[in-house]
């Protein structure tokens, strides 16, 4: 078994120039300990002026006799510092260090002394670029761990919010905190996060989707079953409603669980604004996805099986539009949808200012010459640019993708066997997206089930006075959320 | 025990999980083999006749397609190209529509016809086996209109409106637009004519249209008796039948003390007694009339002169409903549809009276029982 012991510590990162073992000759006794960090995380002032300066200029230091002596003063407070802890597990000291704590090594006593002085380069707080709203906080993650929790606990200064600690990652030894409200959440809940956080078994947490997968029940569902926000006041508003949140280090949002299908299509603005307001930015969203996913399967089904459905002249008009179009309208939707999902594709790919070039470009310029050169009809064009711009009302950008991936399969089916086709695909879809379960919740909850008080936040989003109790699947145990019969 | 059970359950999920993936790749490929019997056309390969006219000559039943072709369409604009005519001939007029879709290059589609023009001598063979394909065709649009064409063929009105420059399915729509505005409802759809037929009510009235200089005129309503046209109403007789329908949306009336009159509103129900054979017909209609126009100068809104305004306008209506009733008397055709009524209203002595019908439509006694107001006058001048 590996003991601490400077030495050891030496041979373990000879290869390595940022991890720094440095001996330091306390007194005349020669009592030597030895610093132990990693160059470039740690705040070399804080070090310097708080543990360097007690180390070389503390007379009481200079007078130990022993290791254990000089232990016993620096724990109790001999140096200026709050965060300190004794190690003796060699496995724990290494984690502490690399994650950017100083320790400062006893050889004899084969232990070591922790600082937390961390720092790193990291950004400053800035306002969420996903979910930015015109009335309310401007503040979003970060890629610090600790931050994100501390804007959390600020938001909610109760007693029984938890920050619990955790890790993944063989390698990487990702931090993660799961933070919930120990008198709100299901604790079944928690539990079951916490084991498969536990399970995780990969060597790096690479990036966020190492984390979902491991966490959402249903993985073969092309909709988010796990829903993340860059916004440290929807995680606050989410825990007081008995949800789970999962902050993890490097990641610059936190997750949120249970997850269902009508919270993806609320968005902070809803609360913000009026009722009436937020209300009718929700019936529009709802109406986008109906459009987004519907609309280039319902124009393939119409201009090809059932044009009898069409009235009159929006038949003839479109009937004129595809005139000398050599493809079937199956194939314009498909590959004019195809050729947009490559222009998003290119756009994010490529620096802001190209990534405008290229919009106009592709959007106006090869749009207009396709239809100039009859490959397309305007109509495709319009249908198209109508379904791919109601995707982007959508709040999440995971259900966003998840719609615009079905509305190619119903696409499919809709050349394949027009409104039939379409109609088994829509059932097909009802059927998949109401039989989910995510953690013993209905992914289409409140829509599937009877609870008439969660309906008020779902397509009409009701006056706040109205929110008396939390959702029953969700916080089983604590459910008044306010008083009633208040009328504000 | 119980981890068996689990065991065998989490097996027959797999086995579950299994038959799902087989169902549905099954089924993606009946799709797939099925797609080609599901009357795949592309929307440009179907020609959509926007107007058909039916006729019957030497013979044989002609019909005759109007749609747009591809020239002149502006792919840009959307906008539909010139109209064409295509005919078709056949002992009957199903055969008459199999040569129609035989002589036209693409396949034709019925399913966005708005218009039937059915030709006078057509329909004095009979309305029944005009329509009778077009009822058994699942595409067609039952809220599309069909009207008579007076004294000509349905082809000749096409034709002569075509050379005229006329479009010939705008025009109809802008007929559709006028008997809109004067009436409540369309009782020319073709639901509603197949409806009449299949309840046997063999008499029953159809509008016609005669081509003025460069529009068509609704004149009044075609009079089919056992399903044959048998005679053409005039415009106030017609008139009268809306009233007695309860469809008056608005209507002018003229006085002849120079007071223009609009109705604004218009109620009638029908109540029929039946005794000793002897049926009685009771009309209460109930409407308003706004002032629109007044040529004297004499003071029309004291109490005594719109006292006397509405008994004026009372009896003008009374008079145009009169012209009905009287039509049916003197022909004994049910026009109003009061076989119906009857039905609804005496359904015990109804069969009784039911063969005899036809003989005591003539003697059905009318009354009518009429009030009316002058409402909203909007006084910005008194005439003065």
């Amino acid at each position: 078994m590996n003991r601490i012991s400077s030495e050891w510590i030496r041979k373990l990162f000879e290869k390595s120039s940022d991890v720094v073992v440095r001996s330091i000759k306390i007194n005349q006794n020669n009592l030597t300990v030895h610093l132990f960090c990693v160059d470039g995380l740690i705040n070399q002032s804080l070090f310097d002026e708080a543990i360097f300066r007690s180390l070389k200029f503390d007379p009481y230091l200079s007078n130990c006799k022993t290791e254990r002596e000089m232990m016993d003063y620096l724990l109790d407070g001999g140096a200026y510092h709050v965060f300190t802890i004794e190690e003796t597990d060699y496995k724990l000291l290494l984690k502490y260090v690399l994650s950017g704590m100083v320790a400062l090594i006893f050889d004899s006593e084969e232990k070591a002394i922790v600082y937390d002085i961390r720092m790193f380069e990291k950004r400053s707080i800035q306002e969420p670029s996903e979910e930015n709203v015109i009335k309310g906080s401007k503040e979003s993650f970060i890629e610090v761990m600790r931050m994100n929790t501390a804007l959390i606990r600020r938001r909610i200064r109760s007693e029984h919010l938890v920050i619990e600690a955790l890790s993944a990652g063989r390698i990487s030894k990702t931090d993660m905190a799961l933070v919930y409200i120990s008198n709100v959440a299901d604790l079944n809940t928690v539990n079951k996060i916490r084991e498969l956080i536990k399970s995780i078994d990969i060597d790096n947490i690479a990036s966020p989707a190492f984390i979902e997968e491991y966490l959402i029940p249903n993985k073969h569902s092309l909709f988010p079953q796990i829903m993340y926000t860059q916004r440290p006041d929807r995680v606050a508003a989410n825990l007081s409603d008995g949800r789970v949140a999962l902050v993890v280090d490097g990641i610059p949002f936190a997750y949120l669980l249970p997850c269902q299908l009508p919270m993806l299509m609320q968005s902070p603005d809803d609360y913000a604004n009026h009722f009436f307001i937020g209300s009718s930015l929700r019936i529009i969203r709802y109406i986008s996805m109906i459009i987004t996913l519907f609309l280039p399967a319902f124009y393939i089904a119409a201009t090809t099986y059932q044009s009898q459905m069409l009235p009159v002249q929006l038949a003839l008009s479109t009937q004129a539009a595809k005139q000398n179009v050599p493809f079937s309208s199956a194939s314009e939707v498909i590959g004019l949808l195809i050729s947009f999902e490559i222009l998003i594709e290119a756009g994010l790919r490529l620096p802001k200012a190209v990534g405008t070039a290229m919009s106009i470009l592709g959007g106006l310029v090869v749009g207009q010459s396709a239809v100039a050169a009859n490959l397309v009809s305007p109509a495709v064009v319009v249908i198209v640019s109508l379904a791919g711009i109601s995707g982007f009302i959508m709040p999440n950008q995971d259900l966003s993708s998840g719609i615009r991936l079905s509305r190619f399969l119903l696409s499919v089916l809709a050349a394949l066997s027009g409104f039939f086709g379409l109609a088994i695909g829509l059932i097909l879809l009802i059927n998949h997206l109401c039989s989910r379960n995510n953690y013993n919740t209905a992914y289409m909850s409140p829509f599937v089930d009877v609870e008439e008080r969660n309906i008020k936040d779902t397509l009409l989003r009701f006056p706040i006075k109205y929110f008396t109790k939390r959702p029953n699947d969700i916080a089983p145990v604590n459910k008044v959320k306010q008083s009633e019969g208040k009328d504000g | 025990m119980i981890s068996l059970l689990s065991i065998r359950l989490n097996k027959a999920k797999g086995r579950m999980d299994k038959v799902k993936k087989l169902v549905i790749i099954l089924f993606s490929l009946l799709l797939c083999g099925c797609s080609h019997d599901m009357n795949r056309r592309e929307i440009d390969e179907i020609n959509f006749i926007h107007v058909m006219g039916i006729d019957y000559s030497e013979g044989e039943y002609v019909l005759t397609a109007i749609y747009s072709s591809s020239q002149g369409a502006d792919p840009e604009k959307g906008s539909a190209g010139d109209e064409e005519i295509s005919e078709g001939k056949g002992a009957t007029p199903f055969e008459a529509f199999q040569n129609l879709k035989l002589k036209n290059k693409k396949s034709i589609s019925i399913a966005n016809t708005g218009y039937f023009l059915l030709g006078e001598r057509a329909a004095e063979k009979g309305i029944k086996i005009c329509i009778d394909f077009l009822s058994r065709d699942e595409t067609v649009k039952m809220e599309s209109l069909l009207f008579i064409t007076r004294d000509m063929k349905a082809s000749d009105f096409i034709a002569e409106s075509i050379e005229k420059g006329q479009m010939v399915h705008e025009d109809l729509e802008a007929v559709e637009q006028k008997q809109k505005e004067l009436i409540t409802r369309n009782d020319n759809t073709l639901v509603n004519i197949l409806n009449e037929l299949e309840n046997n009510m063999t008499s029953g009235i159809i509008p016609y249209l005669i081509a003025e200089e460069n529009s068509f005129l609704l004149k009044g309503y075609a009079v089919f008796d056992k399903l044959v046209l048998v005679d053409y109403l005039d415009m106030d007789t017609s008139s009268g039948i809306n009233f007695i329908k309860n469809i008056i949306r608005a209507y002018p009336i003229y006085l002849e003390n120079s007071v223009g009159l609009s109705i604004s509103y218009s109620k009638s129900h029908m109540k029929s007694e039946l005794e000793n054979n002897q049926v009685k017909v009771v009309i209460h209609l109930d409407f308003e009339t706004m002032v629109k126009e007044i040529s004297s100068k004499k003071d029309i809104f004291s109490a005594d002169e719109l006292k006397s305004l509405t008994e004026q306008q009372n009896a003008y209506i009374i008079k145009i409903m009169k012209k009905a009733t009287n039509y049916s008397i003197s022909t004994g055709i049910d026009i109003l549809q009061i076989a119906r009524l009857m039905q609804n209203q005496h359904t015990r002595k109804w069969s009784g009276i039911e063969e005899d019908w036809s003989s005591m439509i003539s003697e059905i006694e009318y009354e009518f029982d009429v009030k009316s107001q002058i409402t909203k006058s909007f006084i910005l001048s008194t005439g003065g």
